[in-house]
């Protein structure tokens, strides 16, 4: 009997074991391995402070922590901060910092390092922060662990600028000594986040290791990220493809490879995680000139596009027709409005014809009414068979486009240091905010020589800079939402420039990593909760 | 006696070399003064906007508000004392950059030239010996096929055929990034990285170094001294090795060393669609970001291989013929 005991002892013992070594596989599974990304292209420093360039922030967003995460209903999230405060009057914003946070050095993180990052590096360094931070007149830090923002007027669109992305926290003890715009630390990083600098080698890859002293116990799940650089587009979906590579966002992956891609057994396409970045295609028309500064004109070429051709064309498919400058992702915070004059109607030619007679631009012999010069987008092949579009769409109308092709430093002097273009098209990035990312498209206060994807067009309206400048202190999301739905049907009646579509870009991830876009901010992301199978 | 000669002729043509190399400074330097746009604009165009106090400030940073003159006044007392200067695009020092690229390409270059060579002229030799048969024939379309093809074109095929079909090969880069190897894993992960570039990059030259040597070939073995020769009772293969083969061989060497140019241009596309991390891609994106200071230290960098290549090409001509005098 005893001996019964004895085996059913073990039998059980056995069975807990082997049940044990069962289950913890199964929970310890998620650690390790290293994924591949594709950088496109590669980004020229990793000072994420300096310049908000796409391929710098991909790689930097794992380094730098920031105050702020943001889940996909667009809610602020802690992160280096734990809890945080805004006073009734929207003037005193206060944040409890994370105990027991260490940089990659192994230096504390404190509410020095926090006051730093936004006084001495968002708000003069970043090309963004000066605007976004604008109303900050102080940081206090009354002890470690806590930061007070005191502002001049309220600043409800900040809220949205507190990711790693946006507004990196960096290590006083570091970036302090020295030249912050030449500093030796710019190509090797030194933050709080989950994945720590190793490496760059210029030309192939920047190799991040996973940071063993992440404050979010257990986490990254990731050994190793290693961002890598291909600058030829069939090149990276054959990387792809093969698994070479495991990742690979924002025009990284050719828009006429995506299709082939969902199609491959290794890849899944995903067009999530850019809810916080929304770029806004658009055909930009040069309204200081002759015939564009005609509203009828405008209205016209606004009638002659096929928005649903171009997308379902150009970006095969990846896209969805705009309303104005603003994307519908702002649709759930009730900023947006698609309640404007709509352009994208089924007999556009006719009326924008009779638009076209009824302003006097009447067909002369050859079937043209009038000659346009296009500059195509240097951005990609996509850019360039938007311009051969333009033409072809507005020849129906009797306006003869030429297309012109030059390169990125020539196109943006062209565009916005001398304003001498016709029309060319560009897309700009809504952000966190329409403050951020689209004030500046019409604001009048955005016409300035030489300041790049502002204010191309150089048309304004008296009334929409009242109702952007009240936007931009009003905290009461329902109040905002009424001040934009007026200044964007002031734009779509005037169509400035003819806002053709919200760009999706298809993002290629490797179907043995899960949890990789958790996140609005999608590959500008931290990457902590990915892992593989 | 012949050896006190040749050095004295290398320290000559190295010093004609110095004037040559700096009016390439001067003249790249003025000629990129024409191109439109600054370094300050794309930087802040990749920022996707910046205010216009940001671009005055890059601009004076940079001294791109300087005279052009003065610009490349510095520019050549820097390059005296052996200083590349910066690359506020890259915030690195150029001769760091350099360094890190030129090995990669240089590499590549090394192992296309000894590859086309090698197989240039062992085919048009072949070639030349199995001339009006079928087998020349073969040899002769191959090449033309292969002198007319794009070579990103050839690129991708063999990255199609033999990375993504038959997985041999990794389908671009210069080494695995999950493994990370080390000591001789390394040196072997690298030459696997390696095949398929070279190839491509060796296609084109192969070709053209093959349909050379055939027809030199062919044209020496009609001259006198290859009657003469058979009179003095030397069979076909002495002939063939020991006199044919090395006057036939001038014309491809004069042809390898002076295409090491258009080899240097030929790797950006090859470098481009493999992701090969060389020089050419840095020219490239150099270009376009209106990185001067970097584009003039690759154009330096050029120049000096190119004169140093066809130095070693003349000596080599010494070594081929002797009756080829040097500083006569």
């Amino acid at each position: 009997m005893l001996k019964f005991y004895q085996n059913l002892s073990v039998i059980t013992a056995t069975f807990l074991v082997v049940m044990a070594a069962l289950l913890m596989p199964a929970a310890a599974q998620k650690k390790g391995g290293t994924m591949v990304m594709i950088v496109q292209p590669e980004p020229p420093t990793l000072a994420s402070y300096l310049s908000t360039s796409g391929p710098i922030g991909q790689v930097a967003a794992k380094v730098y922590d920031g105050l702020l995460e943001y889940d996909m209903d667009m809610q602020p999230q802690p992160s280096l901060a734990e809890s945080w405060n805004l006073a009734a009057d929207g003037k005193t914003l206060t944040f409890k910092l994370r105990k027991g946070v260490i940089f990659h050095d192994g230096k504390p993180l404190t509410s020095a390092d926090v006051q730093f990052s936004i006084m001495k590096v968002a708000k003069v360094t970043h090309p963004r922060g000066p605007n976004t931070f604008r109303s900050v007149t102080a940081v206090e830090t009354p002890d470690p662990y806590t930061v007070i923002l005191k502002l001049d007027q309220a600043a409800p669109y900040m809220m949205m600028a507190f990711s790693g992305y946006e507004t990196p926290i960096l290590p006083k003890h570091i970036f302090a000594n020295g030249d912050l715009r030449a500093h030796p630390n710019a190509n090797k990083p030194i933050g709080s986040g989950p994945f720590k600098f190793t490496e760059w080698k210029k030309g192939a890859y920047i190799r991040l290791d996973k940071n063993e002293n992440y404050w979010k116990k257990g986490q990254p799940y990731l050994d190793r990220i290693v961002a890598r650089f291909i600058s030829d587009p069939s090149t990276r979906t054959a990387a792809l493809e093969k698994g070479e590579a495991h990742f690979a966002a924002m025009g990284a992956v050719p828009f006429n490879d995506a299709k082939r891609l969902s199609a491959s057994k290794n890849v899944t396409i995903t067009t999530r995680g850019h809810e916080l970045i929304s770029p806004v295609a658009e055909l930009l028309l040069n309204t200081r000139r002759a015939p564009l500064n005609n509203v009828s004109v405008r209205k016209a070429i606004a009638y002659a596009i096929d928005r649903k051709f171009v997308i379902d064309n150009i970006w095969f498919g990846y896209g969805k027709p705009a309303t104005g400058p603003m994307s519908s992702n702002f649709a759930p915070s009730g900023l947006y409005t698609d309640k404007v004059t709509q352009y994208q109607v089924s007999d556009g030619i006719a009326r924008a014809n009779k638009l076209l007679d009824e302003a006097g631009f009447k067909k002369k012999a050859d079937g043209f009414r009038f000659e346009l010069m296009h500059d195509s987008l240097p951005y990609g092949q996509e850019w360039t068979r938007f311009g051969e579009y333009i033409a072809q769409a507005l020849g129906k109308i009797g306006i003869k486009v030429n297309i012109r092709q030059e390169d990125v430093a020539r196109w943006l002097k062209r565009t916005y240091t001398d304003n001498d273009f016709d029309t060319t098209a560009n897309y700009l990035y809504n952000l966190s905010d329409p403050v951020v990312g689209v004030h500046r498209a019409i604001s009048a206060k955005a016409i300035k020589k030489g300041r790049v994807f502002s204010n191309g067009s150089g048309w304004s309206n008296k009334r929409v800079d009242e109702l952007f400048d009240k936007a931009t202190v009003e905290p009461d999301l329902a109040k905002r939402g009424e001040y934009y739905a007026e200044a964007l049907k002031i734009a779509a009646d005037n169509i400035p420039i003819i806002w053709t579509h919200e760009m999706n870009f298809p993002t290629a991830i490797n179907k043995k990593f899960k949890d990789v876009i958790v996140s609005p901010l999608g590959v500008y992301s931290n990457f902590d909760r990915v892992y593989t199978e | 006696m012949q050896s006190g000669r040749l050095l004295k002729y290398i320290a000559i043509r190295l010093l004609q070399a110095v004037p040559v190399i700096f009016g390439v400074i001067v003249l790249c330097f003025l000629m990129l003064q024409l191109a439109p746009g600054d370094l300050a604009t794309v930087l802040a165009g990749e920022s996707g906007g910046a205010s216009e106090a940001y671009i005055a400030e890059l601009q004076a940073r940079y001294g791109l508000d300087k005279p052009v003159l003065v610009q490349l006044g510095y520019y050549i007392k820097n390059i005296m004392m052996f200083d590349l200067g910066f690359s506020f695009r890259h915030s690195a020092n150029i001769s760091e950059l350099l360094a890190e690229r030129m090995l990669a390409t240089l590499l590549l270059m090394g192992s296309t030239l000894v590859l086309s060579l090698g197989l240039g002229v062992l085919a048009g030799l072949l070639a030349s010996l199995w001339v009006g048969t079928w087998k020349d024939h073969v040899i002769s379309i191959v090449a033309i096929i292969a002198y007319a093809t794009p070579l990103f074109w050839v690129g991708l095929m063999l990255i199609l055929a033999f990375s993504i079909k038959l997985d041999w090969f990794p389908t671009s880069g210069m080494e695995d990034v999950v493994q990370f190897y080390e000591g001789w894993d390394r040196v072997v992960d690298i030459a696997r990285h390696l095949v398929l570039p070279a190839i491509t990059l060796s296609l084109f030259y192969l070709a053209l170094y093959a349909r050379l040597m055939r027809a030199t070939m062919l044209e020496q073995r009609g001259l006198d001294y290859v009657t003469t020769a058979r009179a003095k009772g030397l069979n076909e293969r002495q002939i063939t090795v020991r006199h044919v083969l090395r006057n036939a061989l001038l014309p491809v060497v004069t042809m390898a060393g002076v295409q090491i140019g258009g080899l240097l241009g030929g790797s950006v596309v090859v470098e481009s669609v493999f992701a090969w991390p060389g020089i050419g891609q840095l020219a490239f994106e150099a270009l376009f970001s209106r990185d001067y200071n970097l584009l003039l230290g690759i154009f330096l960098i050029s120049a000096i291989l190119v004169v140093v290549i066809n130095l070693i090409v003349d000596v080599i001509y010494v070594l081929l013929d002797p009756r080829i005098r040097v500083g006569s």
